[in-house]
């Protein structure tokens, strides 16, 4: 990984983007919103199928996901960069690791309940508590979402990272 | 030297920001970024659903939210309360440090009144007037750039 990362650092474009010092600070602040857009619709919808805020209807609730899917895109486009622009502060980092692993679970889970969740949660009643796999879904979403917001955050600081 | 300068040299910075146990300085900002989260996360929601986006959502039923707009904003007073006395003579003299006191003042308080104006007595009506709109997306706009100045703060650090 070290010497991928130190091929990576000599391409040209590793070195443009870096090159640009306003770059990284505009990214952070960036990341920084995107994670509140998306923990904010996400986690709204996460506690609903936990079986919290009844009287909310999963379907209008999932109407707030094109900004959490915005927020994860504005988070994966700055998270690129950061990695094109210093790939040895993250490749060779195991709490970086950890978070790719955390993100894959967060995705996944989504996958799950888009795929084989979400035709049953849409037609249920607002009022409605929701199954035991429902609230395991969103109660694993929201574990997921928050653990890669503790690696992505602590990342200087714990492992080999610097 | 000034109460800030005492603040900031005290032995509890010394051993906040020297300490290399990752339950010291790490610790603190991780928790002032879950605080952020939950805050900014949770007053994003109410906002843009009084900017009728999830206009379907019965309003006064995000109620519960404001449970936990305070819970974050507890865990970022007390953490942020923390980060400041170790860079307190500094942080007084940091412009960006009051725009972003100011621009969260200002979100809290307009999250206040959008909540008078829609949350608690909206009843049946579920379309906030646009006066009460152009606060919630006043709102939105004060909590980014709470976040942009809480971010370029790290860089005019001595």
């Amino acid at each position: 990984m070290a010497e991928l990362a130190a091929w990576m650092e000599s391409t040209w474009i590793s070195k443009t983007l870096f090159g640009i010092s306003w770059l990284w600070p505009a990214s952070e602040s960036l990341h920084f919103i995107g994670l509140c857009m998306l923990i904010g619709g996400a986690g709204l919808l996460d506690l609903r199928l936990i079986g919290l805020f009844r009287g909310l209807a999963i379907g209008h609730v999932k109407a707030l996901m094109p900004w959490a899917i915005g927020g994860f895109l504005i988070n994966a486009v700055t998270g690129t960069l950061f990695l094109i622009m210093q790939p040895h502060l993250y490749l060779t980092s195991a709490v970086w690791w950890a978070k790719v692993a955390f993100l894959g679970l967060a995705g996944a889970n989504a996958l799950f309940f888009e795929t084989r969740l979400a035709v049953p949660a849409l037609g249920m009643h607002p009022d409605a508590d929701t199954s035991t796999t429902m609230k395991v879904i969103g109660a694993v979403s929201l574990f997921s979402w928050f653990a890669v917001l503790y690696c992505g955050r602590m990342l200087p600081y714990l492992g080999t990272g610097n | 030297m000034s109460f800030f300068q005492r603040l900031q040299n005290s032995a509890f910075t010394d051993w906040f920001l020297g300490s290399p146990s990752i339950w010291a300085y790490p610790t603190v900002l991780t928790l002032h970024t879950v605080g952020m989260a939950i805050l900014v996360g949770a007053s994003f929601v109410i906002n843009l659903r009084v900017l009728q986006v999830s206009g379907l959502i019965p309003l006064h039923r995000l109620q519960p939210l404001y449970r936990f707009i305070w819970i974050g904003f507890t865990i970022n007073l007390v953490s942020g309360l923390v980060l400041f006395l170790t860079e307190a003579a500094d942080r007084v003299v940091d412009p960006v440090f009051y725009v972003k006191m100011a621009s969260i003042a200002v979100a809290l308080a307009l999250g206040l009144v959008v909540k008078r104006r829609t949350i608690d007595g909206m009843g049946a009506r579920q379309v906030a007037t646009v006066q009460t709109r152009s606060m919630a997306g006043a709102a939105l706009g004060m909590w980014t750039v709470a976040i942009v100045a809480g971010r370029l703060m790290a860089y005019l650090k001595k």
